[in-house]
């Protein structure tokens, strides 16, 4: 008989008399025993406590829809379920996000009386991609209400960005790359390429990326031109974004000239986003850019926001580095058609992948 | 028989979480939810975080009255209180954030030390077991899992996992255990 089948046998209560006797006087005897048993006792009351907690939590989390329902879960689509796997990871990093818009809001608001309010209103947009092994396991488990499996989750944030100029310079949202170690960037008609940050704004919450490779980016034709006079009220809009691996589409019209609370550099905007969209360019009927999907408002649906281009290229110009030149007089995509548009600006956003380590 | 409006006392709620009284965690739970709530949100943060912030308090809480000498020395609101305002401020630095909180008024607080770091070494194991499960890959974290906590037997989980008999099952038992020794004990902790 090994040791290990002896230390399962006395913590189950299986010896016999006789046998739990001298497996007793043993321990009492015999360090290295002894020793081998307390390990061992550790180990198995560490899977199992692991197995208990996990129940445990599951239980609170049907406590408390059960009481006080499911409603503050509906929007942020990138929080469900960490909890569930000791996803502490993932947690903090969905968290971030939202410390990254409190740090936003309140570089926006002197005042900082609304501030508050303000940061639980809108919801970041990038989205939070949890690998998920024992996937199989898991379900079969939800259903026997044993313990889910253990499960690897490093919390990846996804979100979208557009080429600004033929110099290999994206733009995307602050308050995806804020705290990332690695950036890449990927679409249908580029392979995934490492990109470094330039420039962090995070009151505009907007962050300019270059790609590192020459190479990636020395046939560029970027086709769009920006908006150069403000926009109207009405005026429909259009964007492209990553909410999903694949590009989607969505349109609709500028509903406000202003953001949240009269922010000023924000338009306000009934396109229907989805984490993901942040960082995707708008557009307007003309095919030129008005702005870059920022985030929307978690307590109406179809109310998003878009930073302005104008204060995108303000924020550009005095940064003042080198390359980072955009073309405002281009005739860009004026006549033709919306799909002939979307075809030619395609190429030209990005799936924005951020990696982090820990 | 109705039910008695009576408040449950802190002693009743303490007393019902040691059993395991389902009915006494709810009404702990929804008694207290609020006043996480409020200390969240008033203090940078979002209604999700705070759900989070106050099930991770409920498990300290748990956790704590589990142990035999267990002995709350303050209200059970002052207990709470004390624990989220801890979690929520190492949370808040985790970002970098530097702490912001505000004092509330009258704001009473508990020595909740000793169970912040049993919780946190416990939760530093459980993560550790969890990524040596990960490293162990299958079908040994399932076959653990089977034997220590469901107690399944050597032969349901020999026709389980296809084995010819609960003697083979026995010995790959014996295996994955050998494999998760090492692994849960020689890798370091990895947060404290």
């Amino acid at each position: 008989m090994r040791s290990v089948d002896l230390f399962d046998g006395y913590l189950q209560g299986t010896l016999s008399t006789e046998e739990h006797k001298q497996f007793e006087l043993r321990l009492k005897t015999d360090l290295v025993f002894e020793q081998a048993f307390e390990q061992h006792k550790t180990l198995v009351e560490t899977l199992q406590n692991r197995a208990k907690q996990e129940v445990f939590k599951a239980q609170l989390k049907a406590i408390h829809t059960e009481a006080f329902g499911n409603d503050a879960r509906v929007i942020s689509i990138k929080q469900e379920g960490f909890f569930q796997r000791f996803g502490k990871t993932a947690f903090i990093a969905a968290s971030t996000g939202l410390i990254a818009v409190i740090t936003t809001v309140a570089l926006l608001s002197a005042g900082g009386y609304l501030l508050k309010r303000q940061s639980n209103e809108i919801t970041d947009l990038k989205r939070e991609v949890v690998e998920l092994k024992y996937s199989q396991n898991g379900i079969v488990s939800a259903f026997t209400s044993q313990p889910a499996p253990p499960r690897y989750a490093p919390a990846n944030l996804e979100g979208s960005g557009f080429a600004l100029n033929n110099n290999g310079f994206i733009i995307t949202s602050w308050h995806t790359i804020s705290d990332a170690d690695s950036i890449f960037i990927e679409n249908k008609f580029l392979e995934r390429t490492l990109a470094k940050v330039m420039i962090s704004d995070p009151k505009l919450d907007i962050a300019i990326l270059k790609i590192e490779t020459d190479t990636v980016y020395k046939n560029w034709n970027v086709p769009f031109a920006y908006a150069t006079k403000p926009s109207d009220l009405g005026e429909k809009v259009f964007t492209l974004g990553f909410p999903r691996k694949e590009v989607v589409y969505g349109e609709g019209a500028l509903s406000a000239l202003s953001g949240h609370y009269n922010d000023t550099t924000m338009y306000q905007v009934s396109i229907p986003v989805n984490p993901g969209n942040s960082g995707g360019p708008v557009m307007n009927e003309q095919g030129n850019i008005i702005g870059m999907i920022r985030g929307k408002l978690s307590s109406a649906e179809g109310t998003s926001y878009a930073v302005k281009i104008s204060d995108i290229l303000n924020s550009i110009n005095s940064s003042n580095t080198e390359g980072l030149n955009v073309n405002v007089s281009k005739k860009g995509l004026k006549n033709l058609k919306r799909v002939e548009q979307i075809k030619r600006i395609n190429p030209y956003v990005f799936n924005i992948m951020v990696y982090k380590e820990n | 028989m109705s039910r008695t409006k009576t408040p449950i006392s802190d002693e009743a709620f303490i007393a019902g979480l040691k059993s395991g009284d389902s009915l006494i965690l709810v009404a702990l739970y929804k008694k207290y939810y609020n006043i996480v709530l409020k200390l969240v949100v008033g203090n940078s943060g979002t209604q999700e975080s705070a759900e989070d912030i106050y099930q991770e308090t409920i498990i300290v809480l748990y956790e704590a009255v589990q142990k035999p000498n267990f002995v709350l020395s303050c209200q059970l609101q002052t207990f709470i209180y004390s624990i989220a305002k801890r979690l929520w401020l190492k949370q808040l630095r985790k970002f970098g954030q530097v702490s912001l909180m505000r004092e509330e008024e009258e704001e009473q607080l508990a020595d909740v030390q000793t169970e912040m770091q049993e919780h946190l070494q416990k939760e530093a194991d459980l993560e550790r077991m969890n990524q040596s499960l990960t490293t162990l890959g299958e079908p040994c974290a399932t076959l653990l899992n089977d034997f220590y906590v469901l107690k399944l037997s050597m032969e349901t989980i020999s026709e389980k996992f296809g084995y010819t008999n609960a003697d083979t099952a026995k010995n790959q038992k014996y295996k994955c255990l050998q494999r998760l020794k090492k692994q849960f004990f020689e890798t370091n902790s990895v947060e404290a």
